[in-house]
């Protein structure tokens, strides 16, 4: 990134010199402030740990307690039979892979237009893609779907990612990121006669690399958590993902918690995975992009 | 410039054009054909009732190769908001199954072929089902459904906390005043904080399979007729029933207000309350966590002894074939064999289908032979009324919620509600 | 998913180089076509798979359409039942409720915990993470831990609040009057990590030699934030306040699983409304109608909230 104007990095600012007692106590309060947050926010997510290695029958009862009396790697085993989960799997990373890959490319492509070339009726386009946000897509589902049985693209893997190919907050979110680079990082390119496209891949989109693996971020876990769109799309039980698979354990009147949760934990693993491993760019990635509001 | 300008024209002429699409509705159409046959099947039985669904279906593509049977199953959510744009699009399911009470908006809508036909035909052995679950299947006299499965709700009780409390454990209550003291009885607040430990019953107001409508049958009210042409919500009979079980809740506490059916399942599981009114899915959660617990009857109320009657249905979509819904026919009947419906009620809980089933085949489940048992002593929840939804979760459970939270009273509640309902059920 | 969105920034085009007007002319064509080569994937798709949706459900806002029979043109008559309805009023009232209390709280909580995180902490990479973590769960299993801890009979949560004296006799959940409440503080709890992290971003980028000068000068942390901190984080503030509000604005996923708009409608959002009339009660057409007017509302908001800022953002 040693091409944006940021300023350096600024840690918190020199304390005024306290007693040492002071400063020990200010220590154990923040460190138990620090645990309080950490506790609130990490809470459903211990209980579904949890929960996943108790058996069944002592999941509801009273009185309740979080950690298993009794552990038991029991449903962790039944749901690979009870579910293909490794099918599942599979199912889901090309979806939500493939939605991810081809979104980043589209978005970067479309971002870099609105927000480094000049063109009539740019302010137009931008503005129709952020309508596009407003409405709730409990109303377009079903046209969406007439549209999809009229292209004959139900059950088929084009029809579940083309139409998410490209995304109006993706191309939101790149173009406030590429507006924030600095202005003459293309000209001299440009006056040398480089094409728009060589710009693009050589010069722009390697500095965008932190806002690009953000919003890979995003649209990954939007879709590997995505219960609804598959489902509606796909019509055989092979092409099914992972939240259609745990769907599988909430019956109507009776919900299997502990496998349940066994395979929403196996389900979380690699979203998890993929946000710790990108977490310090990340960082970076949101915030040039909210420098030029 | 002029790019971009035809550009524009042409899209807005394209959307025009496809826009005159939209809301084409039913089309006409199916194709014929002789040989083999696939048949998708839909439903909404995940969970633990899964696997038996899936090992019929599998049985019954395993014994013949005319008929295959392709089954999607998703929650009943996904279900309904697939089935809906699907059923004229043509790639909808062949056989869908729903619960009843849901058929008459489909029915109504001309999306669902009238399977009378079944009952009739030679060789289905529709005479063997369930009379009540028959009778479910109807809407304005007309069937659409064959049964998949049928159940009645029972009272459980929990003998341990019976005899804690001083009661007798083989003895349900066999009436509302009996229902009402033990009720009473069985609620505790030890530490007289308002809030008891332990309550009389559970009883779930929304979200679940209906309990409080038994109360107002059994006081010889109900929200709708059965013919479905008259609500009946603002019946002096219905005020009285309601009015009798809302003070209980309210004023001595029985039971908590607002569950919904899976809390007062989960309150009964964890000992918190000593009845419930529900199902047999039940059963197996109940006995892992250790309750001692018996089944019985519902307590007769003041004018009738009934309970709930329940029932998913398979459906046929309108546009199906005369060779499609032959392959139904065979899978209906497969379904509702008498092989079948043993495997089905020993696994999934649910009573069988059949009348000529004896106790003792299904001894593997002891629990089973009991909720099919009172089949001739049950109702089904606003059979005939063609808008369920709008009837049951606009229009009656908010006003009954309202009563229950103390915003309302049942005399100034339910009027109004059956005033809206009345609207309602002459508008469709 | 944070339907976010922002209304833009005025277009700083890159100046063109001086030169004769012809050549100027010739690289601004060339940029125009370029610009729509770059556009063009994605504005298919969208028109396709977007527009294309949106104007037919434009379209359906003006018929009655049950979606099994074919839709009935009924002209205004949609927009004039919205007008008198008061489900929709109710609707409106909670959605607007919803959103008036969730976006200035999570914009609040997120600078709290950002301000918390930009000091020299312990486990601060461990606080980040459990933060941000809610972000990336499934809402719809995360809905369930969040049923199960709050059930106020056998829930853990309530257990454990009960043994310190605060007992809620129906529930979280379950009682009217808490029911909103409740699912605002899952939509925050769900959501504040990420705008945390814009605002850590935006903490750090402010250069650290104004804080110092500003201490040796003898200001206070408090006078410190108020006068540097604060308005340097106004950028950040004023997207992160528009993003969450139009998303709060379409609040519909933890209201569906945990309570779906209940207990009588006192959790019922307009995109709550919208699914219950859409999917429950067949009338598409009325469905679409509202949900067009939603459109309306979080436009016209988003402009007031732009203009709002603009006047009070920096920039450099």
């Amino acid at each position: 990134m040693a091409a944006t104007t940021a300023p350096t990095r600024a840690p918190a600012p020199a304390p005024v010199t306290r007693s040492p007692g002071v400063v020990r106590a200010w220590r154990i309060m923040t460190l138990v402030a620090v645990l309080a947050i950490a506790a609130v926010m990490l809470l459903p997510l211990v209980w579904m740990v949890a929960t996943s290695f108790k058996p069944e029958a002592d999941i509801v009862k009273f009185p309740p307690s979080l950690l298993p009396d009794q552990v038991t790697l029991q449903h962790y085993l039944d749901v690979w039979d009870r579910i293909p989960f490794a099918r599942l799997y599979v199912n889901t990373i090309i979806f939500a892979g493939g939605v991810t890959l081809i979104s980043l490319l589209l978005d970067s492509m479309c971002a870099y237009a609105l927000a480094r070339l000049a063109f009539p009726g740019r302010n137009l386009v931008f503005v129709a893609i952020l309508v596009m946000l407003m409405l709730p897509f409990q109303v377009t589902l079903i046209p969406l779907y007439d549209l999809l049985v009229g292209l004959g693209w139900t059950n088929s893997l084009q029809g579940l990612i083309i139409p998410r190919a490209t995304n109006a907050f993706g191309i939101f979110f790149l173009r406030q990121f590429l507006l924030s680079l600095p202005r003459d990082l293309e000209e001299a390119a440009r006056i040398d006669g480089a094409s728009e496209f060589r710009i693009y891949r050589t010069i722009i989109m390697p500095l965008a690399a932190p806002a690009l693996l953000t919003l890979g971020l995003f649209h990954f876990m939007y879709n590997w958590n995505d219960l609804l769109w598959p489902l509606i799309v796909n019509q055989d039980q092979a092409r099914q993902t992972l939240p259609a698979g745990l769907a599988l354990f909430m019956g109507q009147h009776v919900v299997e918690y502990g496998i349940l949760m066994a395979a929403s934990v196996l389900a979380l693993i690699p979203v998890v995975l993929f946000f710790l491993v990108i977490q310090r760019r990340f960082v970076e990635g949101i915030a040039t992009t909210g420098i030029r509001g | 410039m002029a790019l971009r300008r035809a550009l524009a024209v042409l899209a807005v002429a394209s959307m025009l054009v496809l826009a005159g699409c939209a809301g084409r509705g039913q089309e006409s159409g199916g194709e014929s054909s002789s040989g083999p046959v696939t048949l998708k099947f839909w439903n909404g039985f995940t969970g633990p009732d899964r696997p038996a669904v899936e090992e019929i279906v599998k049985r019954f593509n395993d014994s013949q190769d005319q008929v295959t049977i392709q089954m999607e199953i998703m929650p009943w959510d996904v279900f309904f908001t697939k089935l809906l744009p699907s059923l004229t699009s043509g790639t909808g399911p062949d056989i869908a199954a729903m619960d009843t009470a849901q058929i008459p908006q489909y029915a109504a809508k001309k999306a669902l072929k009238p399977l009378d036909d079944y009952y009739t035909k030679e060789g289905t052995e529709a005479d063997k089902l369930i009379p009540a679950a028959v009778e479910g299947a109807a809407f304005e006299g007309v069937k659409y459904s064959v049964p998949m499965n049928f159940t009645t709700l029972l009272l459980y009780w929990n003998k341990g906390m019976f005899k804690e409390a001083g009661l007798d454990p083989e003895k349900p209550p066999a009436n509302w005043q009996e229902f009402a003291d033990y009720a009473k009885k069985l609620t505790k607040d030890t530490n007289g904080d308002g809030k008891p430990e332990q309550y009389g019953l559970a009883i779930a107001d929304h979200a679940t399979i209906p309990m409080w409508p038994i109360l107002f049958w059994q006081g010889g009210g109900a929200v709708v007729s059965e013919d479905g042409k008259t609500a009946m919500l603002g019946d002096p009979a219905t005020i009285e029933a309601a009015s009798y079980w809302v003070d209980l809740v309210r004023n001595d506490k029985i039971a908590p207000i607002g569950l919904g059916g899976a809390d007062a399942d989960k309150l009964f599981q964890s000992k918190k309350a000593a009845m419930e009114i529900v199902g047999p899915w039940m059963t197996t959660g109940f006995k892992d966590a250790g309750i001692d617990f018996g089944l019985a009857m519902p307590p007769a109320g003041p004018k009738a002894e009934v309970t709930l009657g329940t029932s998913v249905g398979f459906t046929v979509n309108a546009r199906a074939d005369q060779a499609k819904t032959d392959g139904a026919y065979e899978f209906f009947k497969f379904w509702n064999s008498k092989e079948s419906q043993v495997y089905w009620s020993v696994n999934s809980g649910f009573p069988p289908n059949r009348t000529d089933i004896q106790a003792s085949e299904l001894a593997e489940n002891p629990y089973v032979a009991a909720f099919g048992e009172p089949a001739d002593k049950s109702r089904f929840y606003l059979i005939n009324v063609q808008e369920f939804q709008k009837v049951n979760d606009t229009l009656f459970v908010p006003a009954l919620q309202r009563v229950l939270n103390g915003k309302a009273s049942v005399q100034d509640a339910f009027p109004k509600a059956d005033a809206d309902i009345q609207a309602v059920l002459d508008g469709s | 998913m944070s339907t976010a969105t922002q209304v833009p920034a005025p277009p700083t085009a890159p100046p063109p180089p001086r030169r004769p007007g012809r050549a100027r002319g010739r690289l601004a064509r060339r940029q125009a076509l370029a610009a729509w080569g770059f556009m063009l994937p994605s504005l298919v798709v969208l028109a396709i798979f977007v527009v294309y949706p949106m104007t037919q459900a434009l379209y359906l806002s003006f018929t009655e359409y049950n979606v099994i029979q074919a839709a009935r043109w009924v002209g205004l008559a949609n927009y004039e039942k919205l007008l008198s309805d008061p489900a929709f009023r109710n609707a409106l009232v909670n959605t607007l409720y919803y959103a008036a209390v969730t976006t200035p709280v999570s914009v609040g909580l997120a600078l709290g915990l950002a301000l918390l995180l930009n000091r020299r902490l312990p486990l601060r990479g461990f606080l980040r993470t459990s933060v941000f973590l809610p972000v990336v769960l499934s809402l719809a299993i995360v809905a369930i831990a969040w049923s199960f801890l709050l059930d106020p009979n056998i829930g853990l949560l309530s257990y454990w609040l009960s043994k310190v004296g605060i007992v809620s006799e129906q529930g979280w959940l379950r009682d009217p009057n808490l029911a909103m409440p409740a699912v605002m503080l899952v939509g925050i709890w769900k959501n504040v990590g990420f705008y945390m992290v814009m605002y850590l971003a935006g903490l750090q980028s402010i250069p650290r030699e104004l804080h110092e000068a500003a201490s040796i000068d003898g200001a206070g942390a408090w006078r410190r934030f108020r006068r540097i901190t604060w308005p340097l984080l106004a950028n950040q503030t004023m997207l992160i306040t528009i993003l969450a509000a139009i998303a709060t604005l379409q609040a519909f996923d933890q209201i569906f699983v945990m309570t779906r708009g209940g207990p009588f409608f006192q959790t019922e959002t307009v995109v709550m409304m919208i699914y219950r009339v859409g999917f429950q009660e067949f009338a598409f057409g009325y469905a679409s109608a509202i949900s067009w007017v939603l459109v309306l509302l979080i436009f016209g908001l988003s402009m007031g909230q732009l203009a709002y800022f603009r006047k009070r953002t920096v920039t450099y």
